[in-house]
């Protein structure tokens, strides 16, 4: 009898042990470093650019992936509930993980920086919705640095004078460069200054650097090209002889492919003019990991494929 | 200057679309009234929605998303659903309709899962595999329409060659089983034949609509008719007509989806077959 209750004694004890190191102390915070997650890889190096050394900036979203059609994890509501600050693309962009920011932004400081550029410099799809691909006008995205700089301060007061600081060079950065791409794209002849994209993320690049852009798809990836569009497209590479369409590295590209026979068919020669970056960078360490490295190696791509395939 | 809308019928890239599926309308609808004739119309169903998932896995076995790689995948899922249904049609006392149910439940569940997952888990070129959901005609090129003319024609010379076995088997199973007939074969034959055009159907029409072209086309010709031979002509005519007139009519305005058009082009023939055939002969069938 005593024994048997001594081995339950026992098991009961082994228990509370067992369960004891099974809530462990929450995971040491690095000391001092704010943590900040960004949604998007273009987002990332927004907040690298303005945070340098002294946050720890990390990316929900790797290399490739279409925001669009991003679904948050629990994992990922984990992540983002952790961060000292959130800085999202926002208009819309990260179309279902929206409300999961929204619900964080109560709790937590959440920087959507597209949704605080000035209403007049967007592009409207709908009445009350606008074209998030804001990026690519290296102009209008210098308006984020300072916003960036900003909310970091919020949660980092101590370092806001070197955000500040590392802010305004980082616009002037982009200022230069675009003016860099304007003098660049303005060396392709005029009548073949038209972008065919497989997806329609190149309005704002379009705007600013007075490039007709035509997508294939609708804005957002999610809304498919039916052969109306198809044989809209292959009318225009006909009748203003354009050399060539591109693809992106997030989109399909099946489509691109049915454009560029049909063109073949009634005598008008298109080649796929490259790749190009556009909701996503590229992965570290491919030339293309920085906003300003993805939008030079597009402007390249372009010029190279416009300028030259027609001959 | 023609009309616009002309034009677009003619142009390049609509007639390869409508050529391709002209060609998969014709032999679904042959095929179909096979298994409407089986009385086991949505085998085709239980095809259709497993093909998601073997468009998923035919890219992640092979890391390509060439069209016909893609359908092979699809194809092989397709079987594995049928196979996993007569399974468990034999082995449980589950209902035909139940089993079904089950298998379309699962093997859409598995594909939309994959389709869904595959972008973000960050497999490079898994994108675009969801166009198989609702069919995508505009990304048809001349290699693709030639490869779902070849597959709609093999099925319908091997329909024309087993016309007989199959329709034996299709009207009398145990007359034509006492006879010495393979029974089971000829039925896994037409279950086989239904899904190679399920999943010619894919590109254009999805695995959620591709059903229709195998089921709707046979039974308005079944309305016009009580002879096999003539049923399947029809059924294949209807097919075709309903192909081309969906594909022709999606080209002509922004926003017109080409996979519903052909299903509601189909649904219109049946409309009409039912006004226009006597009813005396609809309830003699």
């Amino acid at each position: 009898m005593f024994f048997g209750f001594s081995k339950k004694v026992v098991s009961l004890l082994v228990a509370v042990l067992v369960a004891a190191a099974g809530c462990r102390a929450p995971e040491p915070r690095p000391f001092g470093k704010p943590r900040v997650l960004a949604t998007t890889t273009v987002v990332a190096d927004l907040v690298r650019q303005v945070a340098g050394d002294r946050a720890e900036v990390e990316c929900l979203m790797a290399p490739g992936i279409d925001p669009h059609s991003y679904r948050p994890t629990p994992a990922d509501a984990d992540r983002l509930a952790r961060a000292d600050l959130v800085v999202a693309s926002g208009l819309q962009l990260e179309g279902r993980l929206a409300a999961l920011l929204e619900r964080l932004g109560t709790r937590r400081p959440v920087l959507a920086v597209g949704d605080r550029l000035p209403r007049e410099r967007l592009l409207p799809v709908t009445d009350d919705l606008f074209d998030p691909h804001v990026w690519f006008d290296a102009g209008l995205w210098s308006l984020c640095p300072p916003l960036v700089a900003e909310a970091l301060a919020g949660i980092d007061p101590a370092g806001a004078p070197e955000y500040h600081a590392r802010a305004a060079a980082h616009a002037a950065a982009l200022a230069t460069l675009d003016g860099a791409v304007r003098g660049r794209i303005a060396t392709i002849p005029q009548q073949r200054r038209v972008l065919v994209t497989a997806h329609d993320a190149f309005r704002y690049f379009g705007r600013a650097y007075g490039i007709e852009v035509v997508g294939v798809q609708g804005t957002s990836t999610e809304s498919e090209a039916g052969l109306h569009d198809v044989n809209r497209l292959v009318d225009l590479l006909v009748s203003r002889g354009i050399p060539a369409v591109f693809v992106e590295t997030s989109v399909a590209d099946r489509n691109v492919a049915a454009l560029i026979e049909g063109a073949r068919s009634r005598g008008q020669a298109v080649v796929i003019g490259g790749r190009l970056y556009s909701d996503s960078l590229g992965e570290p360490g491919s030339g293309a990991d920085t906003l300003a490295a993805a939008l030079t190696a597009n402007v390249e791509t372009i010029v190279a494929a416009l300028h030259d395939g027609g001959r | 200057m023609t009309a616009p809308w002309l034009s677009a019928m003619t142009a390049p890239n609509t007639l390869v679309a409508a050529g391709g599926v002209a060609a998969v309308g014709f032999a679904a609808g042959v095929v179909g009234s096979l298994a409407l004739l089986r009385k086991r119309p949505l085998v085709g169903d239980a095809a259709a929605h497993a093909t998601l998932a073997g468009v998923a896995g035919g890219f992640l076995a092979t890391g390509r998303r060439d069209l016909p790689t893609l359908l092979a995948g699809a194809f092989v899922a397709a079987l594995a659903a049928l196979g996993v249904l007569v399974l468990i049609r034999r082995f449980t006392r589950t209902r035909d309709d139940a089993a079904t149910g089950i298998v379309i439940g699962v093997s859409f569940g598995l594909g939309i899962a994959l389709v869904s997952g595959l972008p973000r888990w960050g497999l490079a070129g898994s994108g675009g595999l969801e166009q198989f959901l609702l069919g995508h005609a505009a990304a048809i090129t001349g290699r693709d329409a030639a490869v779902l003319a070849g597959v709609s024609l093999a099925a319908v010379l091997v329909v024309a060659a087993a016309v007989k076995e199959i329709t034996l088997v299709a009207f009398d199973a145990a007359f034509a089983a006492a006879g010495g007939w393979p029974v089971d074969w000829i039925d896994a034959l037409v279950a086989a034949l239904v899904a190679a055009m399920v999943v010619a159907g894919l590109p254009a029409v999805g695995a959620v609509l591709v059903t229709a072209l195998v089921v709707i086309p046979p039974v308005a010709a079944r309305l016009w008719t009580d002879r096999v031979a003539a049923m399947l002509m029809l059924a294949g005519l209807f097919g075709l007509v309903a192909a081309v007139v969906g594909t022709l009519v999606s080209a002509t305005r922004p926003g017109l989806a080409t996979g519903p058009l052909v299903v509601l082009s189909a649904a219109t023939i049946f409309a009409v077959s039912l006004v226009v055939v006597p009813r005396r002969r609809q309830e003699g069938s």
